[in-house]
């Protein structure tokens, strides 16, 4: 498909709090291609979540443009919101946020629930789903039955299970240890070879350093934009410097 | 049919998801659960007990009716079914005696029968044994055919009896079970009684009948009225049954007040001092009973309705609130609003149909316990059923509705941030 899948323009996001307008996103310009492994950096405060629910299709933005697969989100009714959601974004979040009280198999199978999948291939496609995170053999256990590792595999197999356009990932790793983290985010290495686009938000520069590409951000604006070890080493310095 | 199909596929993955969601949050939280759903049962219990109490009514009413004659007359100087300030304006009426009998047998064109009945309460013996406060009718052959009844063994009275003024009897079904306890039914035909004293012939029993607004028509001894009057005497205002043909009760009515209140000397601006009752005033009244206890069921029940409804909202609310974040996650995932609400409706209205379930099961054993203990009947019709269950799940409906739209309004941002 021809055009890029994220094209982000001039993309701003107001709140008004006590009164006061605050400037979450202050013009943000960027765009992804289809393939891409983008991480978006930035202190708590920088404006991170903000974009992430606005690409996530949870938010609208108060102006600018976004364009998901060609097409403009801005201004699209709450039923499309959540239409586009099932079918074109896999989320997956920091603490997982999986239904406690469903087996893997029948959290991974939901998206396509809310698709109007038949029930024999909502079973296919996400026992496919769980084998491809490395879970075959705990398909029926219960969230509570699982180690926080294998919880984010649930939950990345879960985002994959609809094949969306893009998987956004919000600190994956941030409730796990670094070496269930690292596990993590090797297995984004493996989507992003097989070709998955991925976009990871976090406030770590030592995870931004992995990605091939960064977008950092301050202030509600794009301080930053290119191979991720080098942004990471912007806001190293900038850290370093403050 | 390619568009149809995975809309209908979702819908009825929703509504089994909300479904499931809702037994689970029952069975994982039995004491809530419970203490949620026990203003729906005991609503349910309670409407359904005395639904199926009313319909046992009813169908013992309708066999009871059975023993007034529908094409009967009772005129007595009495009217049926009246209160206080008639009663004393009633009680100072000229009795009905053998003046009226005479001439309702005389002059009546219409009357297919007219049977006399003298009452009289009366200590009855034979050999040891007594039974107190029996109704002792003195009647004639006529009775028979005005007041339905049957005779069991030997004959009932006949008009030599009543002619000749005989100390015959017939006695009803439970006087002569327990006057003869431990003899064959045949025979007590033929055997002495005592009736205040005096004695009496038995020529015949009669076929048990039952009871009747609370009156036992099966304690009652027959006699003839010309013997009652001659050995008992009355004091009492004596009843006059006149039987017609089906369609001409309306005709006998107007025929009989143009002949009582001749023969009464009732003049022509003065108000009969007199009534012609008829099984329609039973009717009459008891619909108005049974629909004042409907009324109260229907009260009860919408009262306790409201109040587990209420119960409803309050756990929906907290489910909704406990499981918000459930909510974000499934709305990232692409739930729309609508599958949200249906998905809380639907467990809300399971809970309270599982709640009239049980309900309605209480209420049933209540019914049939209360006719195990009591005299009433208790008749189980399925349309009660289905009214406990129907009942219970719209309640769920409704009052689960606002929590639903709460659950569905929320904005998945902030329910996905909720702490």
């Amino acid at each position: 498909m021809a055009g890029p899948l994220i094209e982000i323009e001039d993309l701003r996001r107001h709140y008004v709090v006590g009164g006061e307008v605050v400037h979450a996103l202050d013009g943000v310009s960027f765009s992804i291609q289809r393939g891409e492994w983008v991480a978006i950096v930035g202190q708590s405060g920088s404006g991170k979540s903000t974009l992430m629910n606005l690409v996530g299709c949870l938010d609208t933005p108060t102006s600018g443009t976004y364009r998901l697969a060609g097409a403009d989100v801005q201004g699209l009714h709450d039923d499309a919101l959540a239409d586009l959601r099932n079918r074109e974004i896999g989320f997956v979040f920091q603490t997982f946020q999986l239904l406690p009280r469903a087996s893997a198999l029948a959290n991974v199978e939901l998206p396509l629930v809310y698709r109007g999948v038949s029930r024999r291939e909502r079973r296919a496609r996400a026992e496919a789903a769980l084998v491809s995170v490395g879970l075959a053999n705990r398909m029926h256990h219960r969230p509570n039955e699982l180690s926080g590792g294998q919880r984010q595999r649930v939950a990345v197999a879960r985002a994959l299970v609809g094949e969306p356009s893009l998987l956004l990932a919000d600190e994956p790793t941030g409730n796990l240890d670094s070496a269930t983290g690292e596990e993590i985010m090797r297995l984004f290495d493996d989507l992003h070879r097989r070709g998955h686009t991925l976009l990871l938000v976090t406030h770590e520069p030592r995870l931004a350093a992995r990605c091939p590409r960064a977008i950092r951000l301050s202030d509600g604006r794009v301080v930053g934009d290119g191979p991720g070890a080098e942004i990471a080493a912007l806001g190293a310095a900038r850290t370093a410097r403050a | 049919m390619s568009a149809l199909r995975p809309r209908l596929v979702r819908a009825t993955a929703e509504i089994a998801e909300g479904a499931r969601i809702a037994v689970f949050a029952l069975t994982g939280a039995r004491l809530r659960s419970f203490l949620t759903t026990l203003g729906i049962v005991i609503g349910v219990m309670t409407v359904i007990a005395i639904v199926a109490i009313i319909q046992g009514l009813d169908r013992s009413f309708e066999a009871q009716m059975a023993n007034l004659g529908a094409n009967t007359l009772y005129a007595n100087k009495w009217k049926w079914f009246t209160g206080a300030d008639e009663w004393w304006e009633m009680r100072n009426r000229k009795n009905f005696g053998l003046p009226e009998l005479h001439a309702v047998e005389a002059e009546s064109t219409l009357a297919t029968a007219v049977a006399p009945m003298a009452g009289q309460r009366a200590l009855v013996t034979r050999l040891d044994k007594e039974i107190e406060n029996v109704q002792v009718i003195g009647t004639s052959p006529r009775y028979l055919d005005t007041n339905g009844g049957s005779v069991a063994q030997g004959r009932f009275l006949s008009d030599p009896d009543v002619e000749l003024s005989r100390n015959s009897a017939v006695l009803g079904a439970d006087v002569a079970q327990r006057l003869f306890e431990g003899m064959r039914a045949e025979d007590a035909v033929g055997r002495k009684v005592m009736v205040r004293g005096i004695p009496f012939t038995v020529v015949g029993t009669m076929a048990r009948r039952g009871r009747m607004l609370g009156m036992d028509l099966d304690v009652n001894v027959l006699v003839p009225y010309t013997t009652l009057l001659r050995d008992l005497g009355s004091r009492r205002s004596m009843t006059i049954a006149v039987a017609t043909e089906p369609g001409k009760m309306s005709a006998l009515e107007d025929e009989l007040t143009g002949i009582l209140r001749r023969v009464r000397r009732v003049p022509p601006e003065k108000k009969d001092d007199f009534a012609l009752n008829r099984q329609d005033q039973v009717l009459k009244l008891y619909g108005q009973l049974t629909g004042a206890l409907y009324g109260v069921a229907v009260g009860v029940g919408l009262i306790t309705l409201v109040v587990g409804g209420i119960g409803i909202m309050n756990i929906m609310l907290v489910s909704v609130t406990e499981r918000t974040r459930e909510i974000g996650v499934r709305r990232a995932l692409g739930a729309r609003r609508r599958t949200i609400l249906l998905q809380f409706l639907v467990e809300s209205s399971v809970v309270a149909a599982l709640g009239g379930a049980v309900g309605t099961a209480l209420g049933l054993a209540v019914a049939q316990l209360v006719a195990l203990v009591t005299p009433l009947a208790a008749a189980v019709t399925p349309s009660a059923v289905a009214l406990g269950l129907g009942f219970s799940a719209g309640v769920g409906l409704l009052f689960g509705s606002w929590p639903a739209w709460r659950a569905a309004r929320l904005d998945p941002v902030e329910a996905l941030r909720y702490e």
